[in-house]
């Protein structure tokens, strides 16, 4: 929490000159237009008879025109908090409001992030880490992103306190999925949250997954290029149970192919001559 | 529990074989926790976790019907977009979104 009021101190001096009607030092939700809120400090609980989330999350929307010059202090003003949730129940609240990501115009994401973390590489929980992205082709993004979410907001991954956030970004040909955890350099952790992705998002197992450090993020200045490509099983047959319904399939070379992406980039040429 | 007293008997856990032909018909509950919220011991201390089925389900409760207070007015997000001038900035952004693709990779993102 002191990494986090250090950050705020830091954001203040920098906003000075912005928006002169942002209230950054008021607890009180102002409610106002202008005011990204990004500093609010209401507490957030569970009210009575409320299921209670293991953390507290913070919906966030961000957007950019794309002529506009990409650097830290426009993105960090193109990007505004919606609201925190700390049950299930007030997570509908927001969520059912919310147009769906398949509905968003322009080049915009949504973030769903611990709260007191910025969706942002400079903050101190991301300074570390990184993501695994998946792609998707255009009408796949509103279903993915409900389902990626309600892994995350049930704990289904896993792996301590290591996840930050997720993020939905609709792009102009595809739309991407990331999720942030706080260790890059930690493989169980990675590992454990690809697989868990590749369960809960019944991902096809030839689905291209990537994973970028947000170092490697801010070296190029981008967020979905130069990424490491990780690909699932595809040598063997391979035969994966679940324990509960016993669920079997093999998956074989011999499956039909369902990709996700419906189109490649220069990376994925590169990389789909070996299929 | 019964009056009488009987012996119990091991049971195998219950299990269900499913023949599939095509990834669609994978049923809804594949690879989730069953039994709904589950409050478990893991390694580290106590988590609180739930399933999509759960978490689908507290969605039809009155509480969670009902609109958050304090949702900031962000049209096209949080309201339906409505200023007729807006749907022609959404184009212009869009030509310009082709235009820039058309040159540099269209990925690239100010973050």
């Amino acid at each position: 929490m002191n990494q986090f009021e250090h950050l705020k101190e830091e954001d203040a001096e920098e906003r000075d000159d912005v928006v002169s009607t942002r209230d950054d030092r008021s607890d009180v939700d102002g409610g106002t237009v202008n005011n990204n809120n990004n500093n609010r400090r209401k507490a957030v609980s569970p009210a009575a008879g409320e299921h209670p989330l293991q953390y507290n999350y913070t919906f966030w929307y961000s957007r950019r025109t794309p002529s506009r010059p990409a650097n830290t202090q426009s993105y960090e003003q193109n990007i505004r908090q919606i609201g925190t949730v700390a049950s299930v129940e007030q997570f509908w609240k927001f969520y059912s409001h919310l147009v769906r990501p398949g509905d968003l115009t322009g080049h915009s994401d949504f973030h769903l992030f611990k709260e007191g973390i910025k969706p942002m590489w400079e903050d101190e929980a991301n300074k570390n880490g990184g993501k695994w992205i998946i792609r998707l082709r255009k009408g796949l993004a509103s279903r993915f992103w409900e389902n990626i979410i309600l892994a995350m907001l049930g704990e289904q991954f896993m792996v301590g306190e290591e996840i930050c956030g997720v993020v939905v970004s609709i792009r102009f040909q595809e739309d991407i999925l990331s999720i942030w955890n706080k260790t890059a350099s930690d493989q169980v952790t990675t590992s454990r949250i690809r697989d868990t992705l590749r369960r809960v998002l019944n991902l096809p197992p030839n689905t291209i997954m990537e994973y970028k450090t947000h170092n490697d993020s801010l070296k190029d200045n981008s967020s979905f290029r130069n990424t490491k490509m990780t690909f699932s099983l595809k040598m063997t047959g391979v035969t994966f149970l679940n324990r509960a319904t016993s669920v079997g399939h093999r998956a074989t070379n011999t499956d039909r192919q369902q990709s996700l992406c419906g189109f490649s980039t220069p990376e994925h040429r590169h990389h789909l001559k070996g299929f | 529990m019964s009056d009488k007293m009987t012996q119990s008997k091991s049971c195998p856990i219950p299990t269900r074989v499913l023949q599939l032909k095509d990834w669609s018909q994978l049923p809804d509950c594949y690879s989730q926790t069953p039994g709904g919220t589950l409050f478990s011991t893991t390694p580290g201390g106590t988590r609180i976790i739930y399933d999509r089925k759960f978490l689908l389900d507290c969605r039809n409760s009155p509480i969670a019907r009902t609109p958050p207070c304090c949702l900031p007015q962000i049209p096209g997000v949080t309201v339906p977009a409505l200023h007729p001038l807006s749907k022609l900035e959404e184009l212009k952004e869009l030509e310009e979104e082709k235009d820039l693709a058309a040159d540099e990779n269209q990925f690239e993102m100010d973050i």
